[in-house]
C-alpha cells in the first residue's frame, strides 16, 4: 500500500522535467569541478588570488594586533666599524687612578659598550691596594650628571673654545697679577704646566703669577707642626698595618681623615684575631665616628680635652709637657688602658690626631717621637702629597680680594671657595672686583656662577691625568670614554693659555702628549704604554735625614660651655659630590640618616634640654639653632649616643647651592609628589645648612672646633633614617662578640655556642640535639653537587664604611627613591649595614648582662658611650628559604647552586615573601621608579644621561615586583662562561660580588662552598663562624664571624667563661 | 479542659496569615522605595565611589600610595581582607549549619545573612587583588595551562590555598543563596503587574511552578548544598589563618590559629548580622519575624564564640611565655606593651570583655544594647587582625628593620569605600530581593488552629 505513494519535493520532481532530472544528482547546482574552477584563467586576472587573500588576511590580523600593542621606542645604533677592544656584551676594564682633591686610590673602571658603569679598587697596583670609599665608587654617576657644564661659557652664555681662549689669553697677557687658586695638585704634569706658566708670566713681570693651593678642609697644621719639629712641611706616611697600638685623637682615619683608602686596608690587616697579633685601637673623640665605633676603647672627650689626652700619654711615657693632663673620669680609664698598651708596643705604636691645630699636632709628634714610631709606623721619607692647603696664604689672598686689591685674573681650579671659605659669602660678593674670573668647575657651582668664564674640565673618567700621591708612586689616570660634552682638560687649557699648545678639540692629544712627556722625563727608561696599562710606576725616593726638634706649644683648643665639632660624613665629605643621589641616599654609618644634615647630641643632654630622643617617619626631631663665631645654623637635633656631653657636632658639606646654583638635580630638597621645595628667596631649597661659615681662623689655621651656644627652636623636622631602632635587644643569635683573650684561650662554646633543641629520646626523656637534626623539609640537592655559592662576613674587620652598599647600588641598578620614601622605610638598597649600639642591659652588643633582670624597655636605649657593631645585611640565600615556600606563583625559587633567585617577570607582588623574610632584606617596587614623577629629581634612571650608568647585565625592575640581593648572579654567570670557554673549573677567588670587591678591609669572602679548598669553605668552618638566626632553621648560605675586640672586659669573662662553665657543670650533675 | 504549655516563644509574633507574610515581604519590592532608602543609597554610593576612586589611583600609581614599608608588607589591606572574610562567615553558618541542626529560627534571618556573606566576600576578595603589585598578571595564581613551559603555581603557598578556598566559598555561597531565592522570586513574579518586572522575576525564578516535585527537589538540593557548605564554613577561615600560621613571623607562627580564626569569624559575622538586621527589621517593618528571640539566640552565639576567642588570646600569651622562644615571647610582650598597646587593648576590650556582658539576660534581650555591642565587636575584630598583622611584622627578628606603620589616606579611603560598596549592594538587595525566605518562613507559621486557640472565641467555648 505504502509503495504506491509517491512523495515529491516540488512540482519539477512530480513532473520530472528534464532540467530536474539533470540536476537531480548534483548536490549544488551549477557546481564546477575544482580543477575546472582553479583552471579558470579569468581568476588569475583578478588582483586578489587566494594566496594573496590569505596573505592580506594574515597581514591585517598581525597589523591590527601589533597596532593595538604599545611598541616601545628603542634606540639602538649598531657599530658600523667595530671599535677595538669593544665587544658588545663584554665589559672592558681600564686601570686608572682616582683623585678628587680629597680621596685618592688606584681604580679599575668597567666599561660596557663604551660606557663606564662601575668603579672598583685596583688591588694589583698602588699603595692603597685598591682601597675605595663610597665617594669613589659613586663618582661614576657624576660622569652622567645632566647638569654638568657641557660647553665653555662667557658671562653665562655658551661660547666656542676659541673665543674663550683668546679672551682669557689676552686677559692673562695684559694682567698685572694672575692667581691660580686650586685644590692640592698632585699631578706632576699639571704642576709642570703651572710651573711653566709661572715661569713665562713671571718673565713678563716678577711675581705676576701666584699659585695658591686651597683645600676645603685644611691639614695645614700638620704640615706646620712637622716644619717646626722636623724642618720640613710634610705629612708623613702612616702605616697602620704595623701598629700594635693605635691611638687616634679625633682622626676618623677609616672614613674621612687624610687617606682612608690606604688606612682602612692597613687597619683591616691588623683586625683579624686569627693572625699572630691584633692591634689595640683607642679612640678619643666627641662625635662618634666610623673609626671611633670600631675602637677597642673609646674615650668621650671634648675638643678642649684633646691636649690633655696627649699630655697624659706623653707624661705616662716619661716625657714632659706643660700642658695639663686632667681628663674626665671616663676618658681617663681609656687613656690609662691606652698608656698600658703603648708601653707594651712602644715603637710599634701610632698616634694620630685629626685636629687642624698646630699645638695639638706638635704634641702628637712629640708623643710619636717618644714612642719611636718614626721609622716603623711613620715614614717621613715617603710623605703624603695630598692636602697642601696653605691657610695663611689663602687668607691673605681672600682678604686682598675683599679689599679690592686682588689680582686681575683669577683662575679657580678644583676649588669652590665661595662655598667652603668661612667668609665665602663676603668673598663671593667681592669677587666682582677681580676683572677676569675663570673657573674650571664641572658645574655652575657657588664660585663658577660668579666667574665670567667657565672652562669646564673633563670628568675624571674622560681625561688623561697623572698623579703622585706619594713620592714612591707615579700613577696614570686614563680616559674610559670619549668626552660626553664639549669640555677640555684643565691641563690643556693652562697649556693653551700659556702658549705652549693649541686647542685640540674633542679628541685632543695635548694632555696625553704632555703627560707622556712628563713620564719620559721622570722615567727615561720607562714604558709608558705598560704604565698606562697598570696605571702606576715607582718613583725612587731619596731618604732625607730629618731630626726632631721640640717646639713650643701654643694655641690649643679652648674649653667652652658648649663645644661644637665640625666633622665630615663618609658619604658627603666636604660637599664636593652633593649632587650625587647615591651618596645623598647612603645612610650615614653612625646615624643611618639620609639626605640630611643635623646637630648630633648625646641623648642624655637632649633629655636635659627637653629635646625628643626618638623619631620615626611621622615624628620629627626638635630643631635647634647653634651659634658659633657669630654664625647660626638651624638644624634638627639628632640623638647620637657616644657624643661627649656638652658637645655637639655638625657635618660640613651641606647647604650646597643655596642661591639656586646648578650643582646637580639631586642636590635639593624635593616635595612629596616631586618637584623642589622652595626657600624664601624662591630658589630650590638646599639639603641641610652650610657649616663652613662657622669655621674660625686661629693663628693662621682653620679651626674645626669652636665654642658656641645652642637654643631650642619651635617646631620639629622629619628626618629620613633607614634604621630607627638602635639596639639589638640582647638577641645573641644576631650579633656575637667576644674579647681577644677569650677567643684565643677558650673553646668555641664560650663565645660562639652552637644551638641545640630538645627532643624526646627512645626512653621518653628530653635530650639536647644539634639543630641540624630538626628539619621539616627535604634538603636542596646543593651540597657537594656542582656549585654552592656562599659568603662570610667578618664582623671583626667590617668597619661599616658603606663602600659595599654603594658598590651594590652601582652594580645592580638599585633605584634612588629620595628622602620622602626613605622616611617611609622604603629605601631600595639590596645591601644595608645594620648598626647596633649596646644598651646598658648588655655586656656587649647582643649579650645580656643578666638574663633574670633583663629589661626590654631599658634594652631599647643605647648606653651613654656604647659599643658598636656594624653588620652588613643582605639576602642570605637560605637553603630552606621562607620566602620561597610562600610565593603563590613560584617567582622566587632556589637554584641548584644554592642561590635564592628572584624572577621579576613572574612576580605578581603579593609581598608575602618580604613579610616572611626574617632578615627583612627584600625590597618592593612601590612605584615605577624609572618614570614616576616623584623620582624625577632623584633617580638617575629618569634622566637620559643618567640612564647610561645602568648595568646592562641587570634588569631595571618595574613597578610592583619584589627585588633583593642576587649574589651578583650576573657576575657568577660571566665567571662560569669564561671558565667554560677555557675548559677549566672556576678558580677560587675568580668570582667576586660587588660588595666583596669593594670592601677595603676584605671583610667579605665569597666563593664556591662545595669547593673544599676554597677560602669561603674554610672561612665558614672557622671557630668564629656563625649564622645569624640559625635557630629559625632556614639554613642560610651566609656566615658571620664573631666580632673580636682586643680588650679585657671582666663582665664578658664572667658571662662567656665562668657562668657557662657553671651552667655546663650543672647539666652534667643533672644527668 | 485541655491545657497546653507554651515551651518556646513563637518565632513569628502576632496573628500572621500566609498571605500576610507574602504581603510583608513583597510590599517593599512592589512599592516605591521610601525616601530613606534613596538617602542611604546615595550616601553609600558616594562613599563607595570614593573608594573606587582610591582604588583606581592605587592601581594607576602603585602600592606605594598605601602606608606600607620594607618591614610591613601587609597592613590595612590584609587586615580588611580577613575582616571581611570573617564577616562573610555568618551567612553560611546560619543557612547551612543551622539547617542541618534544624534550627528553625534561622529562617527569618538566613536570606539577609547570606546576602551579607556574599557581599562581604566580594569586598574581601577585592583586597588580595588590589594588594598585588601587578594586578594585571594576577591570573597567574590560577593553575592555568600556559605557554611559559612548565611554569605552574606553588602548591606550597598558603596564598594559593586562599585562592581556592575563597573562590570555592564564594561560588557555593552564591549557589546556595540563589537556590533559596527561586521560590520567592516565583512568588514575586506571580504578583508582578508591570511587564518588565514580571519578565525579570520570571527569568530569575527559573520557571518555578510550585509543584510538589519542585518543592521536593528544592528540599533535596538545599540539604545537599548545606552538606557541602558546612565544611567550607570551617575551611575558609582555617585556610585564611594558614597565611599567618605557616609563616615564620613571630606572632603569626601559631598552631592555634585555625580554630581561633573560625571562632573569630563567626563572632564578627553574627555581629554584622545583628547590626544589619536591627536596622532592617525596623526599616522594613519585619518586627514580627525578627524579634527579641532571634536577637537573643544570636547574642548567645556571639557570647560563646567571643569566649572562644578570648580563650585563644590568653592561650597565645601563655604559650609565648611557655615556649621559651625569645622572639615569640617578645612579640606578645610587644603587642601588649609596645608602641601598638592601644590596638591590643582595644581588641581585648571589644572582643573579650564586651561579649561577656551577654551573660545578663536583660542585656542580651535589649535591642539597643545589642546594636551597640555588635558594632563594638566588629571594631574589636578589625583591631584583632590589625594587631596580628601589623604588630607582629613591625618588630620581628632583626631590630635594625623594626618600623612603624602609619596608614595613608588611600588606606583609609579604600577601607571606608568597601564599607560603602557593601551597603550599596545590601541596599539594592533589600530593594529588589525578598529579604526574608518567605516561602520557608511560611512553614513555621503556626496553623490557623493556633490562632483560633488564642482567639477570644476559643476561650469563650472552653
Amino acid at each position: 500500500m505504502g509503495m504506491t505513494k509517491k512523495y515529491w519535493k516540488g512540482l519539477e520532481e512530480l513532473k520530472e522535467t528534464p532540467a530536474f532530472i539533470k540536476s537531480k544528482d548534483q548536490e549544488f547546482p551549477n557546481q564546477q569541478a575544482i580543477e575546472e574552477f582553479l583552471g579558470d584563467d579569468s581568476l588569475n586576472e583578478s588582483s586578489t588570488t587566494r594566496r594573496d587573500f590569505l596573505k592580506f588576511l594574515g597581514f591585517s590580523v598581525a597589523a591590527a594586533t601589533i597596532a593595538s600593542c604599545e611598541a616601545p621606542v628603542t634606540k639602538a645604533v649598531p657599530y658600523v666599524v667595530k671599535p677595538e677592544n669593544v665587544t658588545p656584551g663584554m665589559p672592558t676594564w681600564y686601570a686608572s687612578t682616582y683623585y678628587d682633591g680629597c680621596s685618592y686610590t688606584s681604580i679599575k673602571v668597567k666599561t660596557r659598550e663604551g660606557r663606564p658603569i662601575f668603579i672598583s679598587g685596583n688591588k694589583d697596583f698602588g699603595f692603597t691596594n685598591g682601597g675605595v670609599n663610597p665617594q669613589i665608587i659613586a663618582s661614576v654617576l657624576g660622569l652622567y650628571d645632566s647638569e654638568r657644564l657641557a660647553e665653555p661659557t662667557i658671562d653665562g652664555t655658551v661660547k666656542s673654545w676659541s673665543s674663550v681662549d683668546s679672551a682669557v689669553s689676552s686677559a692673562i697677557k695684559s694682567a698685572k697679577k694672575v692667581v691660580l687658586l686650586s685644590n692640592t695638585i698632585i699631578s706632576p704634569s699639571l704642576n709642570r704646566a703651572i710651573a711653566e706658566m709661572e715661569l713665562s708670566l713671571n718673565a713678563q713681570s716678577p711675581a705676576k703669577f701666584e699659585h695658591i693651593q686651597y683645600d676645603a678642609v685644611s691639614y695645614a697644621a700638620m704640615r706646620e707642626a712637622n716644619l717646626k719639629n722636623w724642618g720640613a712641611a710634610i705629612i708623613p706616611s702612616y702605616d697602620f698595618s704595623r701598629a700594635k697600638t693605635i691611638v687616634s685623637i679625633d682622626a676618623d682615619f677609616l672614613a674621612t681623615w687624610l687617606l682612608p683608602t690606604e688606612f682602612a686596608g692597613q687597619y683591616g690587616q691588623t683586625r683579624n684575631p686569627d693572625n699572630k697579633w691584633m692591634s689595640k685601637h683607642f679612640h678619643f673623640e666627641s662625635v662618634m665616628s666610623v673609626s671611633g665605633s670600631n675602637a677597642d676603647g673609646r674615650g668621650m672627650i671634648k675638643p678642649s680635652e684633646q691636649a690633655s689626652v696627649l699630655a697624659y700619654l706623653i707624661k705616662g711615657m716619661g716625657g714632659s709637657t706643660s700642658v695639663s693632663s686632667n681628663l674626665n673620669p671616663g676618658a681617663e680609664i681609656i687613656a690609662a688602658r691606652a698608656l698600658k698598651a703603648l708601653k707594651l708596643s712602644k715603637k710599634e705604636s701610632l698616634v694620630v690626631c685629626g685636629a687642624n691645630n698646630v699645638g695639638l699636632q706638635l704634641l702628637t709628634n712629640k708623643l710619636n717621637n717618644i714612642l719611636r714610631a718614626y721609622g716603623t709606623t711613620i715614614d717621613a721619607n715617603n710623605s703624603i702629597q695630598l692636602y697642601k692647603s696653605e691657610d695663611g696664604k689663602v687668607q691673605k689672598f681672600v682678604s686682598s680680594v675683599i679689599a679690592g686689591k686682588g689680582p686681575d685674573v683669577l683662575l679657580v681650579l678644583g676649588a669652590n671657595p665661595v662655598y667652603s671659605l668661612p667668609n665665602g659669602a663676603e668673598f663671593g660678593k667681592a669677587l666682582k672686583k677681580v676683572k677676569t674670573r675663570v673657573s674650571f668647575a664641572s658645574h655652575m657651582d657657588e664660585t663658577a656662577s660668579l666667574c665670567n668664564y667657565t672652562c669646564s674640565d673633563h670628568h675624571a673618567l674622560e681625561a688623561w691625568n697623572d698623579y703622585t700621591a706619594k713620592p714612591s708612586e707615579y700613577a696614570i689616570a686614563q680616559p674610559t670614554i670619549r668626552p660626553l660634552h664639549n669640555t677640555a682638560s684643565a691641563l690643556e687649557s693652562i697649556l693653551v693659555w700659556s702658549g705652549k699648545a693649541t686647542r685640540g678639540g674633542k679628541d685632543s692629544a695635548v694632555a696625553y702628549d704632555y703627560i707622556k712627556n712628563t713620564f719620559q722625563g721622570l722615567f727615561p727608561l720607562g714604558d709608558f704604554a705598560f704604565t698606562t696599562h697598570n696605571s702606576c710606576a715607582d718613583l725612587s725616593v731619596t731618604p732625607a735625614a730629618l731630626t726632631f726638634q721640640d717646639a713650643a706649644i701654643s694655641s690649643l683648643p679652648q674649653a667652652g660651655d658648649l663645644e661644637v665639632v665640625f666633622y665630615q660624613k663618609t658619604a658627603i665629605g666636604t660637599g664636593l659630590n652633593a649632587g650625587n643621589p647615591w651618596l645623598q641616599e647612603m645612610p650615614d654609618p653612625m646615624t643611618k640618616v639620609t639626605w640630611d644634615n643635623y646637630i648630633t647630641m648625646n641623648p642624655l643632654d637632649m633629655e636635659k634640654g627637653g629635646f625628643v630622643t626618638t623619631y620615626d617617619q611621622e615624628h620629627g626631631l626638635n630643631l635647634a639653632t647653634v651659634t658659633v663665631n657669630g654664625t647660626s645654623l638651624t638644624l634638627p637635633v639628632y640623638p647620637l649616643p657616644g657624643q661627649t656631653l656638652n658637645t655637639v657636632g655638625v657635618a660640613l658639606g651641606y647647604g650646597r647651592g643655596a642661591n639656586g646654583e646648578k650643582i646637580g638635580k639631586a642636590a635639593y630638597q624635593t616635595k612629596e609628589y616631586g618637584g623642589y621645595e622652595l626657600s624664601e628667596n624662591g630658589n630650590s631649597k638646599p639639603i641641610g645648612a652650610n657649616a663652613f661659615p662657622c669655621v674660625a681662623i686661629e693663628n693662621g689655621t682653620y679651626q674645626y672646633y669652636g665654642s658656641g651656644k645652642l637654643s631650642k627652636v619651635d617646631g620639629t623636622y622629619i628626618i629620613a633614617a633607614t634604621q630607627i631602632h638602635h639596639t639589638v635587644m640582647g638577641r645573641h643569635s644576631i650579633v656575637r662578640e667576644t674579647t681577644l683573650d677569650i677567643f684565643s684561650n677558650k673553646d668555641k662554646e664560650a663565645y660562639n655556642p652552637s644551638f641545640t633543641l630538645q627532643r624526646l629520646n627512645k626512653e621518653g626523656h628530653h635530650e639536647d640535639a644539634p639543630l641540624a637534626e630538626f628539619d621539616l623539609w627535604d634538603a636542596h640537592p646543593v651540597e657537594k653537587i656542582g656549585h654552592r655559592w656562599g659568603m662570610t662576613i667578618d664582623l671583626s674587620s667590617c668597619i661599616g664604611c658603606g663602600s659595599c652598599l654603594i658598590a651594590c647600588q652601582s652594580e645592580n641598578n638599585v633605584p634612588v627613591v629620595g628622602k620622602d620614601e626613605v622616611r617611609r622605610g622604603r629605601e631600595m638598597h639590596w645591601l644595608r649595614i645594620d648598626r647596633y649600639f649596646a644598651s646598658d642591659e648588655e655586656a656587649t652588643v647582643g649579650l645580656r648582662k643578666d638574663k633574670e633582670t633583663f629589661s626590654y624597655d631599658k634594652a631599647e636605649l643605647a648606653a651613654e658611650n656604647p659599643k658598636v657593631v656594624h653588620m652588613p645585611m643582605m639576602c642570605h640565600h637560605c637553603n630552606h628559604a621562607p620566602c620561597e615556600t610562600v610565593c603563590p606563583v613560584l617567582a622566587t625559587t632556589h637554584s641548584n647552586e644554592g642561590l635564592n633567585q628572584m624572577t621579576y617577570n613572574r612576580c605578581i607582588g603579593t609581598r608575602y615573601c618580604a613579610n616572611n623574610c626574617p632578615y627583612k632584606v627584600r625590597r618592593f617596587n612601590w612605584f615605577n621608579y624609572p618614570s614616576y614623577k616623584k623620582f624625577t629629581e632623584v633617580n638617575p634612571a629618569q634622566d637620559d644621561l643618567g640612564r647610561m650608568v645602568l648595568n646592562p647585565d641587570v634588569t631595571v625592575r618595574s613597578r610592583g615586583v619584589m627585588e633583593k640581593c642576587s649574589f651578583c648572579v650576573q657576575r657568577i654567570q660571566s665567571t662560569k662562561l669564561v671558565a667554560k670557554k677555557e675548559l677549566r673549573p672556576i678558580i677560587d677567588g675568580e668570582f667576586t660580588t660587588a660588595c666583596s670587591d669593594s670592601c677595603p678591609t676584605n671583610a667579605i669572602i665569597v666563593g664556591d662552598w662545595n669547593d673544599v679548598n676554597s677560602k669561603i669553605y674554610s672561612s665558614s668552618n672557622e671557630k668564629r663562624s656563625y649564622q645569624a638566626l640559625e635557630e629559625v632553621g632556614i639554613k642560610p648560605n651566609m656566615w658571620y664571624k664573631v666580632k673580636v675586640r682586643n680588650e679585657e672586659i671582666a663582665l664578658l669573662d664572667d658571662l662567656q667563661v665562668v657562668k657557662k662553665k657553671a651552667h655546663h657543670g650543672e647539666k652534667k650533675a643533672h644527668h | 479542659m485541655q491545657k497546653e504549655a507554651v515551651i518556646r516563644e513563637p518565632l513569628i509574633l502576632g496573628h500572621k496569615t500566609y498571605h500576610d507574610i507574602t504581603e510583608d515581604v513583597c510590599r517593599p519590592i512592589e512599592d516605591k522605595a521610601p525616601k530613606m532608602w534613596y538617602i542611604l543609597f546615595g550616601i553609600a554610593l558616594i562613599i563607595g565611589l570614593y573608594g573606587v576612586g582610591c582604588i583606581l589611583y592605587l592601581l594607576g600609581t602603585g602600592v606605594g600610595v598605601w602606608g606600607l614599608n620594607k618591614t610591613i608588607g601587609w597592613a590595612w589591606d590584609i587586615t580588611n581582607f580577613v575582616w571581611w572574610v570573617g564577616i562573610g562567615h555568618a551567612g553560611t553558618l546560619i543557612s547551612a549549619v543551622l539547617l542541618l541542626f534544624r534550627q528553625k529560627w534561622r529562617m527569618a534571618i538566613n536570606r539577609s545573612a547570606e546576602a551579607m556573606t556574599i557581599f562581604a566576600v566580594f569586598m574581601a576578595g577585592l583586597f588580595p587583588l588590589i594588594h598585588m603589585g601587578r594586578l594585571w598578571v594576577g591570573y597567574w595564581v590560577l593553575p592555568l595551562p600556559n605557554q611559559f613551559g612548565s611554569l605552574w603555581v606553588n602548591f606550597n603557598s598558603p596564598l594559593l590555598w586562599d585562592v581556592f578556598a575563597i573562590s570555592t566559598y564564594l561560588s557555593v555561597s552564591v549557589v546556595f543563596w540563589y537556590i533559596g531565592l527561586i521560590p520567592d522570586f516565583a512568588t514575586i513574579r506571580d504578583r508582578a503587574k508591570k511587564p518588565l518586572s514580571k519578565k525579570m522575576y520570571s527569568i530569575l525564578s527559573f520557571g518555578w511552578s510550585g509543584r510538589a516535585k519542585n518543592w521536593n527537589r528544592f528540599e533535596m538540593v538545599s540539604l545537599v548544598l548545606a552538606g557541602l557548605a558546612t565544611p567550607l564554613v570551617f575551611s575558609v577561615h582555617s585556610i585564611v589563618s594558614f597565611d599567618f600560621a605557616t609563616s615564620i613571623v613571630p606572632g603569626w607562627h601559631t598552631t592555634i590559629f585555625p580554630p581561633y580564626f573560625v571562632a573569630g569569624a563567626v563572632f564578627s559575622g553574627f555581629a554584622m548580622v545583628q547590626t544589619l538586621l536591627l536596622i532592617m527589621r525596623k526599616a522594613m517593618s519585619l518586627e514580627a519575624y525578627i524579634h527579641t528571640k532571634h536577637i537573643e539566640y544570636m547574642n548567645i552565639v556571639i557570647m560563646v564564640t567571643g569566649s572562644i576567642v578570648g580563650t585563644a588570646y590568653i592561650t597565645e600569651l601563655f604559650i609565648s611565655w611557655y615556649s621559651g622562644v625569645e622572639y615569640e615571647a617578645y612579640a606578645f610582650l610587644n603587642r601588649a606593651t609596645g608602641p601598638y598597646w592601644w590596638a591590643y587593648w582595644s581588641m581585648m576590650t571589644c572582643n573579650v570583655l564586651s561579649p561577656q556582658l551577654m551573660w545578663f539576660r536583660k542585656l542580651r534581650r535589649s535591642l539597643l544594647f545589642t546594636f551597640f555591642i555588635s558594632i563594638i565587636v566588629n571594631i574589636g575584630m578589625w583591631f584583632e587582625r590589625y594587631v596580628i598583622i601589623v604588630t607582629s611584622l613591625h618588630r620581628d627578628y632583626l631590630p635594625s628593620a623594626w618600623s612603624m606603620h602609619y596608614p595613608s589616606h588611600i588606606d583609609i579611603g579604600v577601607y571606608i569605600g568597601t564599607i560603602g560598596l557593601f551597603f550599596v549592594f545590601f541596599l539594592l538587595f533589600a530593594r529588589f530581593f525578598p529579604v526574608l525566605a518567605l516561602n520557608e518562613v511560611k512553614t513555621i507559621l503556626k496553623g490557623s488552629g493556633q490562632s483560633y486557640k488564642e482567639s477570644p472565641d476559643y476561650h469563650k467555648h472552653h
